[in-house]
């Protein structure tokens, strides 16, 4: 142990004396301090660091095995003092010295490390700067180098003519071909020479073009004033030629001014004029067309010929956006100022005048006596809707005062309702209207019909103003159609009008035409007959078929008959359509005998009404049908006279019966309803089933 | 001469049909065909003719197509009456005749579907059959037989489902009276001898043998015209009833009148204030159901005296057995069902005022419905006999 403790110290001894050999030249060498720390400084850049830490790591063994060995010692119970112990110590004592050495040393080292670190770092901040300088002016650069390449020159905007184009014109001085065939910044310039110069001469020429315009105009004014000065003469002459027409009756000059008139007519009002003088000229001579209204201020609107006729809505606009300018503090006088004019009509309106009489009077001649009727109407232009209106009036040469329930038939609002299917002229038929309409508050056009017309479908079509709805055809191709239906219509009505007269006094006309259809004897007699309201029909029980099978529309007229026999009454409500006689009348019977019994409950009466619904087409007579309705009224009477002498077979019943048999009948009931023969046939007088 | 004048309304309706979805684009290419085919002379004439025929030729195709849907205006459809009702074997279809002498085939299977809509409920075929109403329609195995105005025709079912109409036959019973046609009001098959009885307006009975077309025999004997014809089968009679007011029980096989009951002078079931016709007769082993004038009363025929009268207002026109209830329609917007007892235990309210027959459809499991017609277009069906389920459209 002894041995090993003493290598240790020899090993010890050794390594001080290979550590020592610098300190001891340091401290020979450096007498002052500065100069020491300059040696040690230089000694440190000498030692590796490895090194040194193999060395620490050495001693910091050596001193833990010295002291083992001290602890060892003193445990065998050595002095304090002894001379192992002491010698031992300063054995530590040194190595104490060398950590100390190298914990210097490492400090110093540490230090040094930090110091190059920083100043490498600065290095590259400045380098760092200098990339950034550099890259920003690349980007500058670029910038300035693509707005160059954006650079639109003014003369890009010019159309020039083409380089072919420019080569065979342009003199060789402007071109200069050897120059600019390869440069083409050179052939751009001179292409831009030649503009100019070609310009300079088109300027030349408009000046001179303007001169020759001015000579021509001055010639024209002075044609002008010779004209002007011959329109006397003419008029002297025209006045001079009037007697000589009105001799000859040749109105040349009635419709030269209507002509004259007419040019000042809306579109749609000239279209409608045109056509009907065409028709009347050519199919129909009871018709006449006039023109009324106020011309002056139809010129007046067709003044500046560019806006009215053209750009009417666009004018329309403005003045109204003056108008709200002018009146804004009174909203409500506004939207009235607006709807008003909105509602405006064309100062001139057309007329056309229908005879109505000639080729169906003969059908008439039972019921009427000897009547020429006109139908008037009226076509009115709203401007500012862009559809055509129409107000009728009918003027007859006879009192027409004497029938109370025909009151409906020749008001102007009814007359021409559904002259065509469904067309009843309450709605305008212009879908754009609804807009306008929305704007000034006008909930439905229907309010402005008494004050405006009907915009029927048929009167847009006559003016040719086409709607989506409307069939895509010409006006003159419903001229004919329309004016037929007019007159038809009109000549149904006045017939009706009559009838309703007659069937008033209770008396039913039958014409000879229709004698063969009713037996000589028809006992029942019609009792009444009156108009009801469309609420009173909806009211009454027996129609509530007819009205929910929706043949019973707000449009038709409605009207009560009473036919009576003996105690039997019979109540017929009569749904009159406004296209009568194209669309029969339907019945619904009731009939209060011994109970109250209708076409509802009883199979006979159901056959009745069938009789006169269903049968109506040999009801109809001669054409066009006008006599329907009272054929349907006296086929009703023969039907009840029927009814009521067939009912009550039993002979159980005693005494007399109340409606002897007289009319001939094969069989009183057939089939499985037991329904009563109400057809008749005619040269044997008997009655059958159908 | 009304026919003409509705075939005229029908072609106007027709053309209308026609233009009015179209007219917006069509109208448009048109008139712009129009203008470009204008400039050459000889092309716009040879176009000008296709586009004609071409008109045409759609009208009447359109037109063609329309004979199946039924031709009827609004006022035709409101004085409509259902008399006879008859389904087919398989039990799909259902035909009805009406007064205008139209047959109607309703589609029941189409009709009953789960996603059915209200154009199922219209016929599917509709075709004149006869000149007068239909009073009586009936199936055999595979025919339809349709009674009109004194003649009856046979119409094969498998034909009629595939929309063709052509009957296979007529026969006209031999009617002695020359001035009115006499119309038939009822006819039933006596399946034991597989012959056709016939009654009508003749007060007469005919018997048609079906084997062969001919009319074998006349049972002669009522004094009025004959409402309604049944047969009894396992006792091989025949009963009807008349305007006369008796109910005639025939032997078929000798075609002497067994028995004649008149049943207005019975006073329980007598009723004056209407009168003493018998509309309906129907039997069930020994039970008879009659109405009429008089009340609906069952009859026990073995001792030919009424067992119980049924208390309905107005006059029954039809009646039937269906398991232990009586259902029975007449005058009256409601099928009436009674217990044999004589009570009236419900009155089923339905579309039409009065009803004039009632059919139940016992030839297909699936689609067993009660269906009844009258004064209206409309059939009503039943799928449950408590409630109207919907109705059927001419």
């Amino acid at each position: 142990m002894s041995s090993d403790a003493l290598k240790k110290r020899k090993s010890k001894v050794l390594r001080n004396e290979g550590g020592t050999p610098e300190m001891k030249r340091g401290r020979a060498d450096g007498d002052q301090q500065d100069v020491r720390v300059y040696h040690e400084e230089v000694e440190l850049d000498g030692r590796d660091p490895q090194q040194d830490f193999l060395q620490y790591k050495e001693t910091c063994e050596s001193l833990a095995n010295l002291m083992s060995e001290i602890q060892e010692l003193k445990a065998n119970g050595a002095k304090d003092g002894c001379a192992e112990v002491e010698k031992k110590r300063m054995q530590s004592c040194i190595h104490f010295m060398n950590l100390k050495k190298l914990n210097r040393l490492a400090h110093m080292r540490l230090k040094k490390g930090r110091d190059q670190t920083h100043e490498a770092k600065q290095k590259v901040d400045v380098l760092h700067l200098q990339l950034q300088n550099l890259l920003y002016e690349v980007m500058h650069l670029q910038k300035e180098i693509s707005k160059c390449l954006e650079f639109k020159s003014k003369h890009e905007e010019i159309d020039l003519v083409s380089e072919e184009e420019f080569y065979q014109e342009a003199p060789p001085e402007i071109s200069r071909p050897q120059l600019t065939k390869n440069d083409p910044h050179q052939l751009t310039l001179a292409r831009l020479d030649w503009e100019l110069e070609q310009r300079k001469r088109l300027a030349e020429k408009y000046k001179e073009s303007l001169a020759s315009k001015e000579t021509i105009q001055k010639s024209i004014e002075v044609k002008k004033e010779h004209l002007r000065s011959l329109q006397p003469g003419l008029n002297a002459i025209m006045q001079a030629s009037l007697p000589v027409q009105e001799y000859l009756s040749m109105p040349f000059e009635q419709t030269q001014k209507q002509t004259e008139i007419a040019r000042h007519l809306p579109p749609p009002l000239y279209v409608l004029f045109v056509q009907a003088n065409a028709y009347g000229q050519a199919c129909d001579k009871n018709l006449i067309v006039s023109i009324s209204g106020d011309v002056d201020e139809a010129k007046a609107l067709s003044k500046p010929p560019e806006d009215s006729q053209d750009d009417e809505s666009d004018s329309d606009a403005e003045e109204e956006q003056e108008k709200t300018k002018r009146r804004r503090p009174t909203a409500g006088g506004q939207l009235d100022d607006k709807r008003r004019e909105m509602l405006k009509r064309h100062p001139l309106s057309l007329g056309i005048d229908l005879k109505c009489k000639g080729n169906y009077f003969c059908v008439l001649h039972v019921l009427v006596g000897k009547n020429g009727s006109v139908l008037h109407l009226y076509f009115y232009y709203l401007m500012n809707l862009n559809i055509m209106t129409v107000k009728t009036k009918v003027s007859t040469s006879t009192d027409l005062s004497t029938a109370i329930s025909a009151g409906e038939l020749l008001k102007s609002d009814t007359l021409l309702s559904c002259l065509y299917t469904s067309d009843q002229g309450r709605e305008t038929p212009n879908p754009a209207n609804r807009y306008q309409f929305d704007k000034v508050g006008i909930i439905s056009f229907g309010d402005y019909v008494e004050e405006l017309g009907h915009p029927y479908m048929w009167v847009q079509n006559l003016g040719g103003l086409h709607f989506p709805i409307s069939s895509n055809s010409l006006s003159a191709s419903h001229m004919e159609n329309t004016m037929k239906l007019l007159r038809g219509r009109v000549q149904s009505r006045l017939a009706l009008h009559r009838q309703f007269a007659s069937l008033e006094h209770s008396i039913i006309p039958i014409s000879s035409e229709c004698q063969h259809l009713f037996p000589a004897k028809i006992i029942s007699r019609l009792a009444r007959w009156t108009t009801i309201t469309y609420q009173e029909y909806l009211e009454l029980p027996y129609t509530r078929h007819v009205t929910e099978a929706g043949l019973a529309k707000e449009t038709d007229l409605y009207f009560m008959g009473v036919v009576e026999r003996g105690t039997a009454r019979l109540n017929a409500a009569v749904v009159l359509s406004p296209r009568y006689p194209e669309i029969s009348p339907l019945f619904s019977l009731s009939l209060s005998w011994k109970g109250e019994r209708s076409g509802r409950t009883d199979d006979n009466l159901r056959a009745m009404e069938s009789e006169v619904n269903v049968f109506k087409s040999e009801l109809q007579g001669p054409r066009p049908g006008h006599q329907l309705l009272t054929n349907q009224f006296a086929r009703l009477c023969v039907c009840l006279d029927v009814y009521l002498e067939t009912e009550g077979q039993d002979d159980s019943v005693e005494g007399p019966r109340e409606f002897p048999r007289e009319k001939m009948c094969l069989r009183t009931v057939r089939g499985p309803n037991r329904l009563k023969p109400f057809k008749y046939n005619h040269p044997q007088g008997f009655f059958s089933h159908r | 001469m009304c026919r003409g004048g509705q075939a005229a309304e029908e072609k106007r309706l027709v053309a209308s049909k026609i233009h009015l979805p179209e007219s917006s684009g069509l109208v448009l290419v048109t008139s712009h065909s129009f203008a470009l085919v204008r400039s050459f002379p000889p092309l716009f004439e040879f176009w000008f003719l296709c586009f004609c025929f071409g008109v045409l030729c759609r009208v009447r195709l359109k037109g063609a197509r329309r004979v199946c849907v039924s031709s009827m205006g609004p006022v035709e459809l409101l004085h409509m009456s259902v008399f006879s009702q008859s389904f087919s074997p398989c039990g799909r279809f259902l035909a009805a005749g009406n007064n205008y002498g139209e047959i109607a085939v309703f589609s029941l299977s189409a009709a009953l579907s789960p996603d059915s809509t209200a154009l199922n409920q219209k016929p599917v075929l509709t075709f004149t059959a006869h000149e007068g109403p239909v009073f009586s329609l009936l199936s055999t195995d595979c025919h339809l037989l349709s009674a009109g105005n004194g003649e009856i025709s046979a119409w094969s079912w498998s034909e009629l489902t595939k929309k063709n109409v052509k009957p296979l036959w007529t026969r006209r019973p031999n009617y002695k009276s020359s001035l009115e046609i006499p119309e038939i009001n009822s006819m039933t098959i006596n399946s034991r001898d597989n012959s056709l009885v016939v009654g009508g307006g003749d007060n007469n009975i005919h018997v048609m043998d079906l084997e062969n077309g001919v009319f074998k025999t006349v049972l002669q004997g009522h004094s009025d015209y004959v409402h309604c014809v049944t047969v009894r089968e396992r006792e091989a009679e025949i009963l009807s009833g008349g305007e006369d007011g008796a109910v005639r029980v025939w032997d078929s096989r000798t075609g002497q009148c067994v028995h004649c009951i008149e049943v207005y002078k019975y006073e329980v079931c007598a009723r004056p204030q209407y009168g003493k016709w018998i509309s309906c007769v129907t039997t069930d082993s020994d039970w008879m159901l009659c109405g009429g004038g008089p009340s609906l009363s069952l009859w026990h025929l073995r001792s030919l005296s009424p067992t119980s009268i049924f208390n309905l207002s107005g006059c029954q026109r039809q009646a039937a057995f269906h398991q232990d209830l009586i259902l029975t329609v007449g005058e009256g917007a409601f099928v009436s069902h009674c217990l044999l007892g004589g009570e009236v235990k419900a009155q089923i309210p339905c579309t039409p005022q009065s009803l004039n027959t009632l059919q139940l459809n016992n030839n297909s499991t699936e689609h067993r419905v009660l269906t009844v017609g009258g004064s209206s277009d409309h059939i009503d069906v039943f799928t449950n006999l408590s409630y109207r389920a919907f109705s059927l459209r001419f």
